[in-house]
C-alpha cells in the first residue's frame, strides 16, 4: 500500500479532522518531555477502541510502525515515533466511563488526564493514588505504560499497584482483556505484567483502576536544613524509626532557591538543603507520625522544621515541588532530568558523588527527588546550541546512573527506559535477562510493529530495523542535541 | 517411554548435575506424590547454575519437571498428565542479603517464612504474608502461588511488594526481573508473571522483597472482635468501616461455621468429628451463630483509643492475639485436619460481590451435601471457602463438582474460584482453575515463550 492510500484510508476510520499529516502539525508530536526527538508522518485521533483497531490493521497492511502516545509527558521518548510512522494519539479516547465508589474503583480511556480522574473521584472521597509531577496533563493510558510514580507514592505504591484490568488492541489489532475489577484473578497477571511495558506490548484501551480513600488528615512539614548532608542522613534515620510518610522529598539548596524565585512557596533562600515530607490517614496516626519525624529531623540537625498550618500553605509548598522542572525552565536553556534509584542507605554518599560529578564534567546540577524511595532525580543543566556541553551532560548523566547501580540501584524509577536508556539496559540486565524479555516481547508484538526500537539495546533489534520502504522513506530522527543517546 | 523405564538414566543425569546426595532414594519417593502420581526422580539443587543445568537437561529429554518447595500447596492444580522429576528447591534457602536500614531483603526460594521472619523479626520487621503452616511453607512456593493471608487487608499481596527475582525458564535460561531498590520500572516486570504462575513459566530461584516496621514492635496491636447475628448486618460494618478514617491492617469476615476452625480445641489431637445428616439444624443451634468481623489495629495508645471508641467489640491483645491470627492463617489447614476430603477454594471478587457470594456459597453447599465455613479479607474480596461433606458417609466427587459449578455460575464475570485442594477423584469432573477474564491466547504465547516444550507442571496449569 503506497502511503499517501494510507492516509486516505485514515481519514476514513474517524473523519479528515481525526488525522494530523501536515509537517507544521506533526512537529508537535516530535517532542515529549524529555530531551529527543523523532517525528511521526501521521497522526491519528481515535475515539473508541473500534476505531484503534482499524488504525492498527491499517498500519498493519500499510508496514508502518505505530507509536500510542498520551499528553506527551513522558521524560525517555516512549511516545516518540523513533522509525517515523504512525502516532495513535489518546486525546479524544478520555472519557471516565465508570465510577464505582462501592468497590473503589474507576473504568476510564487512556486518555484521561490523572488529576481529571481524581476530581472526578473526590466527591465520593476517593482518589487515584499514582500522582506523578505532570499529573494535571499527563495520561492514565501513559501511567500505565511508563507504571508512572509520583511523590506520594512512597507509601501507596506506584501505577501498578492500582491497576485491576485492562483491555488492550494487540499489535495484530486483536483486542484482548486482562483482569477486572476484582483484584486478583486466576491465570496469569497480565495485567500486571503489561503496566510498565512502555507500550511495548500492546496498546490499553480500557483501564480499571482502584481508587483510595481521601485520608482524614494530613500534615505537611518542611525541615530546613543548612547542609545537604543532615538533610540526607535524616532521610536514612526516618526509614530506619519506622516511620512511612506519604512523601518524604528533598530540594537541595541550588534548587529550592531556584525554585522560589518562580513559585514564592515560601522556602527559605538560605538553606541547603529542605525535606519536604507529607504524613496521612487517621487523625491520632498523623499527629504521632508528625512529631516522630519532627523529633529525627531535629535530631539529624534540621534548624527548623515547619508544619504547613492550612491547605493553602500545604498547597504552596507542593506547587514548589511539583513546578519545580519549569521553574529551572526558566533559568537553563534546557536540562537533563535522571531517573536513578538507589537504596535509601546510601543517599548521603550518592549526593556527594553527583557533587563530584558535577565537577568534573564543569556542569551545575540541581537535586530534587523522592528521598523517601531513594528515587533521583538530578538536574544538569545545559545549552543544546553547545555540542561540547551537551557530550558532557550526557557523559555526566550516564556516570551517575552507572554509580546508582553500582551501589545496587536502578537506571529508573519512574520515567521508563525508551529511547534514552535502551543502550545502557545492559548495566543490569545480562544477555540471558534480555533474551527471556525478547521472548515475553515477541510473543505479544512479534514483528515490532509497535513502538519498535525502544526499551532494549539497538543491538539486539537490528532484526527490526530492516522494515518497509514507507518506513525508511521518512525516518526523521534526531535533529536535536541528545537523540543518539 | 514410562516413567520406570526412564528413571535409571534420569536419576543417573541428575546425580551428575547435582550430585548423588541431592536425590532422593526409591524408598522415599512416595512422599513426593503429587495427586496420587510418584515421580520417577526427585532432585534438589543447591545453586541456580544447578536448576538451570536440571532443566536444560529435562527440556532436551522432555520430561515434565514438578517445581517443589514445602509441600503446602501442591494439592492445586489439574491432575498432572505424568511426572518424571520433581525439582525440590529444599537446598536452595537461605538469606541473600538484609538491609533493614533499607527495609529490603533477598532470599533464596527454598528459605521458609518462619526462616525469614526470624532474621526480620531480630529488627522489628517483617513480611506481611501470613499464610499457612510457614515453617514449611517457601518464599518460591507463596510466590508461585500468589498465596496470602488475612494482612492482604493492609498491606496488599506479595505483588504489591515482592521488587525483584531470579528465575530459570523451562529450557534452563536464568532470568531476572527487578532488582533490589523500592522503586524501579527498567525492563518488563517479570515478577508479575511468575506470581501466581504456579511453576508453569519457570523455576522460581530467589526473590527480593520491600518489608515492613513489624506491627507491634514500636507502637501496640489489638484486635476487636465483633459479632453479628446476620450476614447482612456484617457486611453493613464492613461498608461502613470501608468508608471511615479507621484503616486497620486486617480486616477478616468469619462466618458462624467457620468460627468453629478457630476454636481453642483446634490444632490438638482433637477428635475427627464429623456432622451427622439430618442434626444440620440441632447442631447449629448449639454451635456460635454469630458472624463475625475480626479487626486488627496498629498503633499508638490514642490511635487504638479511637478503635475502643468507634468499634466497641471484644478486644484481644498479646498472646491470645496472635494465637487468634495465627489459626486464622491456619484455617484450610484446620479443615484439612479434620476433614481430610474437604474442598477449597480461593474466591476474588469485586468487594461488592461479596456478601452474594457468600450466600451462593452456602446455598451451592446445601443442594450437594456439604457446608461451606467462610473466611476471608472481606474488605478487599479475597475469600476462602471450604465446602465440607454433611454426611459421615464419603461424598462423591460429583458432589463438589456440582457445588463448585453452581458456586461459580453465580459470580460475576471478572471474579475467580480456583480450588485450591479437593479428592484427587473429583478433579475429573471438572475445572480446578475455572474461568479466568484474562485472555487465554496470550497467556498460551507467555507459556510458550518461557517454557516451549511445555516441561513445567505439564497439564496442572490453567495453560
Amino acid at each position: 500500500m503506497r502511503f499517501s492510500s494510507f492516509i486516505r484510508k485514515l481519514k476514513k476510520i474517524a473523519g479528515r479532522d481525526a488525522v494530523l499529516d501536515r509537517s507544521e502539525d506533526l512537529m508537535l508530536y516530535e517532542y515529549d518531555g524529555g530531551i529527543q526527538t523523532a517525528s511521526p508522518q501521521v497522526v491519528f485521533f481515535p475515539q473508541t477502541t473500534e476505531q484503534v483497531c482499524r488504525a492498527v490493521k491499517l498500519a498493519n497492511e500499510a508496514e508502518v510502525a505505530i507509536v500510542p502516545r498520551g499528553a506527551g509527558t513522558g521524560l525517555s521518548g516512549g511516545a516518540l515515533a523513533r522509525q517515523g510512522g504512525l502516532v495513535l494519539a489518546f486525546s479524544r479516547m478520555n472519557r471516565i466511563l465508570e465510577i464505582d465508589p462501592d468497590n473503589q474503583r474507576a473504568i476510564v480511556q487512556p486518555g484521561v488526564v490523572n488529576l481529571d480522574l481524581s476530581h472526578a473521584a473526590a466527591p465520593y472521597g476517593l482518589y487515584f493514588a499514582p500522582d506523578p509531577s505532570s499529573q494535571k496533563a499527563c495520561t492514565i493510558g501513559g501511567n500505565v505504560a511508563n507504571n508512572s510514580g509520583g511523590p506520594h507514592t512512597l507509601a501507596s505504591g506506584v501505577t501498578v499497584n492500582h491497576v485491576t484490568g485492562i483491555e488492550a488492541v494487540l499489535p495484530n489489532g486483536r483486542v484482548v482483556e486482562f483482569g477486572g475489577k476484582a483484584a486478583d484473578g486466576c491465570g496469569y497477571d497480565l495485567t500486571g505484567f503489561f503496566v510498565g511495558s512502555e507500550g511495548t506490548l500492546g496498546i490499553a484501551t480500557k483501564i480499571t483502576v482502584k481508587l483510595m480513600r481521601l485520608p482524614e488528615s494530613v500534615a505537611t512539614l518542611l525541615a530546613i536544613y543548612n547542609t545537604i548532608e543532615e538533610a540526607a542522613n535524616s532521610v536514612v534515620a526516618i526509614t530506619a524509626e519506622g516511620v512511612t510518610p506519604a512523601a518524604l522529598e528533598l530540594l537541595d539548596g541550588w534548587t529550592l532557591r531556584t525554585v522560589e524565585a518562580a513559585t514564592h512557596a515560601g522556602y527559605p533562600m538560605d538553606s541547603g538543603a529542605v525535606l519536604l515530607i507529607e504524613v496521612e490517614g487517621m487523625r491520632e496516626a498523623v499527629e504521632d507520625q508528625a512529631e516522630a519525624i519532627r523529633q529525627v529531623c531535629r535530631q539529624q540537625g534540621a534548624r527548623e522544621v515547619r508544619r504547613a498550618r492550612d491547605d493553602h500553605e500545604r498547597q504552596l509548598l507542593w506547587a514548589g515541588r511539583k513546578n519545580a522542572f519549569g521553574a529551572v525552565g526558566r533559568i537553563s536553556p534546557s536540562y537533563y532530568v535522571q531517573d536513578g534509584v538507589i537504596p535509601r542507605t546510601r543517599v548521603p554518599d550518592t549526593l556527594r558523588r553527583i557533587e563530584e560529578i558535577g565537577k568534573k564534567y564543569s556542569l551545575t546540577i540541581g537535586n530534587i527527588f523522592h528521598a523517601g524511595d531513594g528515587n533521583l532525580h538530578p538536574l544538569i543543566l545545559f545549552d543544546p546550541r553547545d555540542a561540547d556541553q551537551t557530550k558532557r551532560t550526557l557523559a555526566a548523566g550516564k556516570e551517575i546512573l552507572s554509580y546508582c547501580v553500582s551501589v545496587g540501584g536502578s537506571i529508573t524509577g519512574e520515567h521508563g527506559v525508551g529511547m534514552e536508556k535502551n543502550e545502557i539496559m545492559g548495566l543490569l540486565f545480562s544477555d540471558d535477562d534480555l533474551d527471556v524479555m525478547q521472548r515475553l516481547h515477541d510473543a505479544f508484538n512479534p514483528a515490532s510493529t509497535l513502538n519498535p526500537q525502544k526499551m532494549f539495546p539497538s543491538t539486539r533489534s537490528c532484526r527490526e530495523i530492516a522494515a518497509s520502504p514507507v518506513l525508511t522513506q521518512a525516518v526523521i530522527e534526531g535533529n536535536r542535541p541528545g537523540a543518539q543517546v | 517411554m514410562n516413567a520406570v523405564a526412564a528413571q535409571a538414566p534420569v536419576a543417573e543425569e541428575l546425580a551428575r548435575i547435582a550430585g548423588s546426595h541431592a536425590l532422593i532414594k526409591d524408598d522415599n519417593l512416595e512422599t513426593y506424590r503429587v495427586d496420587g502420581m510418584v515421580p520417577a526422580a526427585v532432585v534438589m539443587p543447591e545453586s541456580v547454575e544447578q536448576v538451570a543445568e536440571v532443566l536444560r537437561f529435562a527440556n532436551a529429554e522432555k520430561l515434565v519437571v514438578v517445581p517443589a518447595g514445602g509441600f503446602t500447596q501442591q494439592q492445586t492444580g489439574r491432575v498432572p498428565e505424568r511426572i518424571d522429576v520433581v525439582l525440590s528447591t529444599t537446598r536452595l534457602a537461605g538469606i541473600q542479603h538484609y538491609d533493614a536500614g533499607d527495609l529490603t531483603i533477598g532470599a533464596a526460594a527454598g528459605t521458609t517464612l518462619a526462616q525469614l521472619d526470624a532474621a526480620l523479626a531480630a529488627n522489628g520487621q517483617f513480611l506481611p504474608v501470613d499464610v499457612m503452616m510457614p515453617e514449611r511453607a517457601t518464599i518460591g512456593g507463596v510466590l508461585a502461588s500468589a498465596a496470602h493471608g488475612p494482612l492482604k487487608h493492609g498491606y496488599g499481596g506479595v505483588r504489591d511488594f515482592c521488587i525483584g527475582v531470579t528465575f530459570v525458564t523451562g529450557d534452563g535460561r536464568v532470568a531476572k526481573g527487578g532488582g533490589r531498590v523500592v522503586k524501579n520500572v527498567a525492563g518488563y516486570d517479570l515478577m508479575k508473571l511468575m506470581i501466581g504462575s504456579y511453576g508453569s513459566l519457570g523455576v522460581i530461584a530467589s526473590a527480593n522483597f520491600k518489608v515492613f516496621p513489624r506491627p507491634g514492635n514500636k507502637t501496640g496491636t489489638s484486635t476487636f472482635v465483633l459479632e453479628f447475628p446476620s450476614l447482612r448486618e456484617a457486611m453493613q460494618f464492613r461498608d461502613k468501616l470501608r468508608a471511615s478514617a479507621l484503616t486497620p491492617i486486617c480486616c477478616e469476615i468469619v462466618s458462624p461455621r467457620a468460627s468453629e476452625y478457630l476454636s481453642e480445641k483446634q490444632g490438638t489431637a482433637r477428635e475427627v468429628e464429623e456432622i451427622e445428616p439430618g442434626s444440620f439444624s440441632m447442631k447449629s443451634a448449639s454451635a456460635n451463630r454469630a458472624w463475625q468481623i475480626l479487626l486488627r489495629a496498629t498503633g499508638s495508645e490514642r490511635v487504638l483509643e479511637r478503635y475502643r471508641r468507634e468499634l466497641g467489640g471484644k478486644e484481644v491483645r498479646g498472646r491470645e492475639e496472635s494465637e487468634l491470627w495465627r489459626r486464622v492463617a491456619n484455617f484450610q489447614a484446620g479443615v484439612v485436619d479434620r476433614h481430610r476430603n474437604a474442598m477449597l477454594m480461593a474466591v476474588s471478587l469485586p468487594p461488592t460481590a461479596a456478601e452474594n457470594a457468600i450466600v451462593a456459597a452456602e446455598k451451592a453447599g446445601l443442594d450437594n451435601n456439604l457446608l461451606a465455613p467462610t473466611i476471608g479479607r472481606v474488605a478487599v474480596g479475597a475469600m476462602v471457602m471450604a465446602f465440607v461433606p454433611l454426611s459421615v458417609d464419603p461424598p462423591s466427587a460429583m458432589q463438589f463438582a456440582n457445588a463448585a459449578s453452581a458456586f461459580r455460575a453465580t459470580l460475576p464475570r471478572d471474579a475467580s474460584a480456583v480450588v485450591l485442594r479437593c479428592p484427587q477423584e473429583a478433579k475429573a469432573y471438572f475445572d480446578v482453575w475455572g474461568t479466568s477474564p484474562t485472555d487465554l491466547g496470550l497467556m498460551r504465547a507467555v507459556k510458550r515463550a518461557l517454557d516451549p516444550n511445555n516441561i513445567l507442571n505439564r497439564g496442572r496449569f490453567v495453560v
